[in-house]
């Protein structure tokens, strides 16, 4: 196991390695970090596999695992619970989400970062700000705002909200920060105007983090709510998450539910496990940048 | 004289779209809070001025000293649960050089699961009888079954639990990112000099990750701060008021019993403590930046 091994980060050594208490200490923290991963991952896992479980199973018999597993369990519960409409809802508002977040963020962070007019470093502080001052608090003004608009109902104010993202446009901004000015200097001599600058060479050039913003938005979307529920409640328009919110006043069995937990979270889990490098990057970012 | 703004008008109608969302998002409705917390309302109409009335009634209702001591016992708990447990995970899992891509994958797992299908995950583990999970679990060991949420002395810290469940892992990654950027260099000369593993951690790893700490720590109480839809859906604040948090009181005001002006007058309490600890964040930042 140590023999041709080298280890040359961290606190342990390879020199350490050596002796045979270091080598202990390292397999315990093996160990440890195995005992981790089962706790992080076992809460998730019983959810999935309880959703076997019969409803008399489920309540009365205090069993870990079920007796069997039948899929159609699951098929019969998705069926009743009609969660194909509230998939499609949740589609549609992630689609329009992330439409919004690479452009209306992207916009912003692109005038911050390279055309930087008069003014703009204003707009710039107010968005630091923005960042640490929690969306939530201004909930009810947000709210009523819309209701007055008459935007009740409609996807498009949960598609919008998706470009006031604060912590996106310093993503952006720095992101551009690194392209080299000549590139857009150049382009305006061709007599490029700033938006086909933008659309035409600096968005081709901002791949990685525009993948990086559609993950996050994608994933963020999903898990929203609060101002969903608000919005969405009683239109037919429901997302996912609105229908789980539902179900603390509704008639549906605790078996359900779990399914419907487990329906909720397969499309984050797919999501993270085809794009988990960008996630993680992009959750390192967030602390040393934010 | 055209000419020399154009740079900045084109600059300007390039922001244009972001300001409008951003303005209707976050700006905007943070202003009207403040201003609608100093007015009567009947539904969403503001009636007249009444000065400091909404925040003189909303301080005197018990339900705010309830919640504000709450939030404060939220931020309690999630220091002492979860302040240390992602930088022993990180200092562990920096150590080991073994499936490293698999135990970060993990760690970061539960956090991509949406915040509300981790609350109803937590309701069935934490529910009452024989068949919860908690309970199948402690039942192992002839425990009999509890009825946990109905405790008032250990419903913060059941909720502060599976919070730290859900985002242990992102932060340890971030705390990852930090070890990984301790200059290598230091090891090496530390373990010529016959520094033994403790004294590195001592006198290298835990200080040069000191300042992250500081800043994670600030960021943690902002974001604790905001609890809400985890005590709305586990207990909806109960048992006897004995969980109800801050954002929560401002939810009931505002969507259970209409109130909007109290209910704002309530964000505004938490805008300015966020406010607070903002600008104490933005300080530390600058100094780490230094």
């Amino acid at each position: 196991m140590f023999r041709s091994f080298t280890k040359d980060s961290g606190l342990i050594r390879t020199f350490d390695l050596k002796k045979p208490s270091i080598r202990i200490i390292y397999i315990i923290l093996l160990i440890i970090s195995l005992f981790i991963v089962f706790i992080a991952l076992a809460p998730i896992i019983w959810t999935i596999l309880s959703g076997f479980k019969s409803l008399s199973e489920f309540v009365n018999e205090p069993k870990l695992l079920p007796s069997s597993y039948n899929i159609g369990k699951f098929i019969e519960t998705w069926k009743t619970l009609e969660f194909t409409r509230f998939y499609i809802n949740s589609f549609i508002v992630v689609i329009g989400s992330i439409f919004f977040a690479v452009i209306g963020n992207g916009l912003l962070g692109y005038a911050l970062s390279k055309i930087r007019p008069r003014g703009s470093k204003f707009i710039y502080f107010l968005i630091l700000w923005s960042l640490m001052i929690p969306a939530t608090t201004s909930i009810v003004p947000l709210f009523l705002n819309i209701v007055k608009l008459k935007l009740q109902g409609s996807f498009l104010p949960l598609w919008m909200s998706a470009g006031a993202n604060a912590f996106f446009v310093i993503l952006y901004k720095n992101f551009f920060d690194s392209i080299p000015q000549s590139v857009i200097e150049a382009a305006r001599i061709d007599g490029c105007n700033e938006w086909s600058i933008f659309f035409k060479i600096v968005f081709p050039l901002s791949y990685s983090i525009n993948t990086v913003v559609t993950i996050f938005t994608i994933n963020a979307s999903w898990s929203d709510f609060l101002l969903p529920y608000l919005l969405l409640n009683n239109t037919g328009k429901e997302t996912v998450m609105v229908r789980l919110f539902l179900f603390r006043n509704s008639v549906a069995t605790d078996v359900d539910i779990i399914r419907a937990v487990t329906f909720s979270i397969i499309p984050p889990i797919i999501l993270f496990a085809f794009f988990q490098k960008y996630m993680r990057e992009g959750i390192s970012n967030i602390g040393v940048k934010g | 004289m055209f000419r020399k703004y154009r740079k900045d008008i084109s600059g300007w109608l390039i922001m244009l779209p972001g300001i409008i969302l951003f303005s209707f998002y976050i700006w905007e409705p943070l202003l009207a809070s403040i201003v609608m917390s100093f007015y009567s309302a009947k539904g969403i109409r503001l009636e007249r001025f009444v000065g400091l009335q909404n925040y003189i009634a909303v301080l005197n209702h018990p339900d705010f000293k309830s919640a504000f001591s709450n939030t404060f016992s939220y931020t309690f708990w999630s220091l002492i649960i979860g302040f240390l447990v992602p930088i022993i995970l990180a200092i562990i899992l920096n150590e080991i050089i073994h499936f490293k891509g698999f135990f970060r994958i993990s760690i970061y797992l539960p956090n991509v699961i949406p915040g509300l299908a981790v609350t109803i995950m937590w309701l069935f583990i934490y529910r009452a009888g024989r068949t919860g999970l908690l309970n199948i679990i402690l039942g192992n060991f002839g425990f009999p079954p509890q009825a946990w949420l109905t405790k008032s002395h250990l419903v913060i810290p059941l909720i502060v639990l599976f919070m730290t469940w859900r985002s242990a892992g992102a932060t340890t990654l971030i705390y990852l990112a930090g070890l990984q950027g301790i200059d290598q260099e230091l090891y090496e000369a530390a373990t010529i000099d016959g520094a033994n593993i403790w004294a590195r951690l001592k006198y290298i790893t835990l200080p040069q990750i000191y300042n992250l700490a500081r800043t994670l720590l600030i960021l943690q109480i902002i974001f604790v701060f905001q609890v809400l839809y985890e005590p709305l859906v586990l207990t909806n604040g109960g048992p006897n008021n004995a969980s109800i948090s801050l954002m929560l009181l401002v939810y009931k005001y505002a969507f259970e019993k209409f109130d909007y002006p109290k209910a704002v007058s309530v964000s505004v309490i938490i805008a300015l403590v966020l406010i607070i600890l903002t600008g104490l964040y933005n300080k530390l930042v600058k100094e780490n930046e230094m």
